[in-house]
């Protein structure tokens, strides 16, 4: 098993994590550098930090940590010889505060009970890059956790040499004992920890990481380590924040995106009971496009009150006159009707970044001649399709807390990329960015659900402002879930019209897509709006054009789970099923002749997907789900698809149901996935599940619109999740190839079912479907 | 001065707007927090406690009408001496929870389903369950949970936790 390296990076980025993984502040830290452990033995004691709030989790970890001893930023042991390990990223449902630590604790040989994993502070200059997106929190952390905990046990065993005065090669450990096996005799780790702390830190080269074999904990099913706190109501979440004279506000902006506020009913909002305060802020940036780190928020009008009910019925009565000049005014039924009327033409050739020996240089993206080849081709398929504007709906509505006083500012935030909270409250509380990670102070909280709302930190910069205001007194802001569904940054809507061609063996030999999208600055798309050129089939074929037309509209987007395949594997992969159906062949056998040999689809690009792995779990999941076996049963059957992004595979297969009055039944979803080494398989197996239900729930029933740039949909009575009824039966496998180390299950879980479900309408009812969501085509889930 | 009776407590909520919904009395003024706010119009279970036993939405029952109602949150489940009841052992045991915002209310439901019903169908925990959102969509773990809750419950059959370590 190759375990060096991390060769699993998603090739499909976005440019703000681009950014986040290429800034100097926070560059994922060399082990081996003894600064960083030089830095580290302090952490024991705690960074000094401007400051001292009793209730912050920095303080109490600090105060807890007077007797124990830093091993480095990730590993403390306790007096009572308990283990310490700091879970460096934001944790929102995915998994890391328990997959993180757990890597560690295998290198680290102890024993998983007697590990308690702490939250650890953000600070790059520890931790490197601190943050939940991307399906990048395993593959950019899987070496430096092995390494990590590696080092803290050299250092225990060197320190027990010494110590016990016997060789270090006479030594061994398991289950966190140190081993002296000529003797019989055992010592646990806690023995040794003050000596260990003082211990030269070894050179990463001489570090010996273990074989897979080897592993005990590593590929087995764990569960979260915040489970008992989850089931029993601990504060654990943003809006569980807690001090002495917390105050609770409310922030309320122009329904029509992008208003500024010019009064309020000030002198009535401000006699009702409860009520602090209440102003206006207008002053922050240009925030509809997302920005993580600007420090950029909206106008509108703040209440502070005793408590959250009095803000939010103080909001409830806020008349607000706002100067609507610079706001939103598209619509999302216009912008049908003009995609519906660009169907038959093409849009300006769409460019791509390539980076060469010279750096970056824009070309196109289209290659060979796709128009030729579909005047020659045997069979030619066109196919426009449709799908909306979506919101996030983590459960969890956006809530943050601060405290601003003396020039510096102290949060407790549930952010997913908490390092650009930091340095965008800098940004709006005008702190010099060298004095930021002095004045500016961020603790993590759980998250109560991200899909990436909370890669943007536009709620942390409004409590910022707010508390900014209010100095001296810590401010809880909380969202209504109304603020949050007409206040996101949207999963952004788009249509494709394709058309490709077949040769006389029914093989894939053209591919042409004009992509309709929308953009704010008329030069580029809107956040995840853009059309990654190399999304399957590109890369496999020869002749594939691709051009792009841009609505002006900068309603403001950003990343949800799987940002832009979670509706391009929608369009994508039921194109390629017309394509198939078209072709006279299988769905697999079409869709296994497009890949071709195993081999890498662009070999020229390492992230690129590699044919084969794609092909193992298309026909792994052909065959766990019968795939071709018909069900007997009028109105039911399967359908297939696949997707490849954030370096996973995944192919998912849905049995359905349809009834006559387009009632659809989901029966069970079957998925195999390849996202290398699982470690711990029951959070796989949780993504997985996840990621399935939530494509289900997209596809039939979400649908974010907007009139003059007024978002319609308010809360859950307009905008339906799926619930447990609905709910299909789940089978889930993994292929793990012994070459690739591990990457990320979050995204690349959810897309293909998207496709898998219309395949199978299609294949039950001969009904093609080209729109989402299914509601509005008459259909309904049960 | 007002009082209500939780978790088995006599609490003093001091001088307050009767219209305040449970919810935010719960966790702004006696410090409850595990009952979460989701959408404050009943419609995601994330705020469920019980009103005599019964699963209510918190977000929606002003705190003036709850005079001589019994109320249990989160918080009031497990035993004084910290022992799990059967429904959040098996949400540990089986790690039903992702990003666990909305659990509280998933198990304040399923507890109040299963004081009523030892042995649930599957129409039985869809009908309990409905009126709870989970965006995560941890809905297969948290039917098979609610499952081996009625099975320790019944002493018919005891989930082997050590399998949570094992490859299937």
């Amino acid at each position: 098993m190759k375990l060096t390296k991390n060769d699993n990076l998603s090739p499909e980025l976005p440019n703000f994590f681009q950014e986040l993984t290429a800034s100097p502040k926070i560059e994922i830290p060399d082990v081996s550098r003894r600064q960083f452990f030089k830095i580290s033995t302090i952490a024991g004691g705690g960074l000094a930090l401007g400051l001292a709030m009793g209730t912050s989790p920095k303080a109490k970890a600090q105060a807890g940590a007077a007797e124990t001893s830093s091993l480095s930023p990730y590993v403390q042991i306790q007096p009572n010889g308990r283990i310490n390990i700091f879970s460096k990223n934001p944790e929102c449902g995915q998994g890391i505060k328990t997959g993180l630590p757990l890597i560690i604790a295998e290198e680290l040989d102890c024993a998983w009970n007697d590990v308690d994993v702490v939250q650890a502070d953000i600070d790059g200059s520890r931790y490197g890059a601190q943050f939940a997106g991307g399906s990048l929190s395993t593959p950019m952390n899987w070496m430096a956790m092995r390494q990590a905990g590696a080092t803290a046990r050299a250092m225990i065993l060197a320190a027990a040499a010494q110590q016990l005065n016997i060789p270090v090669s006479e030594l061994t450990t398991s289950d966190t004992k140190v081993l002296h096996a000529t003797s019989g005799r055992e010592w646990g780790y806690g023995d040794f920890a003050e000596l260990a702390a003082t211990m030269p830190i070894p050179d990463a080269a001489s570090l010996t990481l273990k074989t897979q074999d080897q592993f005990k904990l590593l590929g087995r099913r764990f569960t979260g380590v915040d489970n008992m706190d989850i089931v029993t109501g601990k504060p654990l979440f943003g809006a569980d924040t807690r001090m002495e004279g917390l105050k609770y506000a409310t922030y309320t902006k122009s329904p029509q995106i992008g208003g500024r506020a010019l009064s309020f009913n000030e002198d009535h909002i401000k006699s009702m009971s409860g009520i602090v305060d209440a102003f206006i802020i207008d002053e922050f940036g240009s925030p509809k496009v997302f920005n993580p780190g600007g420090g950029d928020m909206f106008s509108g009008v703040a209440i502070v009150a005793d408590s959250t009910w009095a803000a939010i019925k103080a909001k409830r009565e806020l008349e607000i006159e706002w100067d609507l000049s610079d706001a939103e005014q598209a619509s999302w039924d216009d912008l049908v009707n003009r995609a519906y009327a660009l169907k038959d033409q093409d849009g300006e050739p769409l460019m791509t970044t390539t980076f060469g020996p010279d750096g970056p240089s824009t070309v196109a993206a289209s290659k060979g001649d796709a128009e030729a080849v579909l005047q020659n081709a045997a069979t030619v398929v066109s196919g426009f399709y449709e799908y909306p504007y979506v919101s996030h709906a983590q459960l969890e509505p956006e809530t943050c807390t601060a405290l601003y006083q003396n020039g510096n500012c102290e949060i407790w935030a549930p952010a997913q990329i908490p390092q650009s909270g930091e340095t965008g409250s800098a940004v709006l509380l005008g702190i010099p960015a060298e004095e930021a990670a002095d004045r500016v102070v961020l603790n993590q909280t759980r998250i109560g659900g991200g899909f990436g709302r909370k890669l943007a930190n536009d709620y942390v910069f409004e409590v910022v402002a707010i508390a900014r205001r209010m100095e001296g007194t810590p401010i809880l802001l909380q969202w209504t879930r109304e603020d949050d569904m007409s206040g996101d940054y949207f999963r952004p809507g788009g249509f494709h019209s394709y058309t490709a061609g077949l040769d006389a063996v029914g093989n894939l030999t053209a591919w042409q897509d004009h992509f309709i999208t929308s953009t704010g600055n008329d030069q580029s798309p809107m956040t995840s709006a853009d059309l990654n050129p190399n999304v399957f089939p590109k890369d496999v074929i020869d002749n594939v054009k691709l051009t792009q037309t841009m609505f002006h509209n900068a309603i403001p987007t950003g990343p949800m789970r799987a940002p832009a395949s979670n509706a391009f594997a929608f369009s994508f992969q039921s194109f390629m099923h017309e394509l198939a159906i078209a072709s006279g062949k299988s769905h697999v056998n079409f869709l296994l002749d497009t890949l071709g040999e195993p081999r890498l689809a662009n070999p020229e690009n390492p992230q690129s997907m590699h044919t084969g792995r794609a092909a193992n779990v298309i026909s792994e999941v052909a065959r766990i789900s019968g795939l071709d076996q018909e069900s007997g049963e009028p109105g039911r059957a399967k359908g297939l698809s696949f997707y490849f992004c954030h370096s996973g595979y995944v192919a998912q297969v849905a049995d359905v149901t349809v009834s006559a009055n387009k009632e659809v039944k989901v029966h069970k979803v079957w998925a195999v996935g390849d996202f290398g080494f699982i470690h711990n398989l029951s959070g796989a197996e949780n993504q997985m599940e996840g990621g399935i239900i939530d494509g289900i729930s997209q596809l039939f029933n979400s649908k974010i619109t907007f009139v003059n740039g007024v978002i319609q949909q308010q809360n859950f009575h307009q905008y339906p999740l799926l619930r447990l009824p609905q709910a299909p039966e789940l089978e889930v496998a993994f292929l793990e190839p012994e070459e690739f180390s591990p990457s990320g299950g979050g995204e690349p879980s959810m897309p293909p079912v998207l496709a898998a479900v219309t395949n199978a309408i299609y294949n039950a009812t001969g009904e093609r479907i080209r729109k989402m969501p299914l509601f509005e085509l008459g259909y309904k889930l049960v | 001065m007002a009082t209500l009776q939780i978790n088995g407590q006599t609490m003093d909520i001091g001088e307050i707007d009767p219209s305040t919904p449970l919810l935010w009395v719960l966790r702004d003024e006696l410090g409850l927090v595990g009952t979460k706010y989701g959408c404050g119009i009943a419609q995601c279970g994330a705020c469920t406690v019980h009103m005599n036993g019964a699963p209510v939405r918190s977000c929606q029952i002003p705190v003036g009408n709850l005079t001589d109602q019994n109320i249990t949150t989160i918080e009031g489940l497990a035993a004084a001496d910290g022992s799990l009841t059967p429904v959040q052992e098996a949400w540990v045991e089986i790690d039903v929870p992702q990003c666990g915002y909305c659990q509280a209310g998933q198990i304040m439901s399923a507890t109040a389903l299963l004081e009523n019903n030892q042995n649930p169908s599957d129409a039985d925990i869809d009908a309990a369950m409905s009126g709870n959102i989970c965006r995560c969509a941890t809905y297969s773990r948290i039917r098979q949970a609610i499952k081996n809750a009625a099975a320790k419950m019944n002493g018919t059959a005891f989930y082997d936790a050590a399998q949570t370590g094992e490859r299937a």
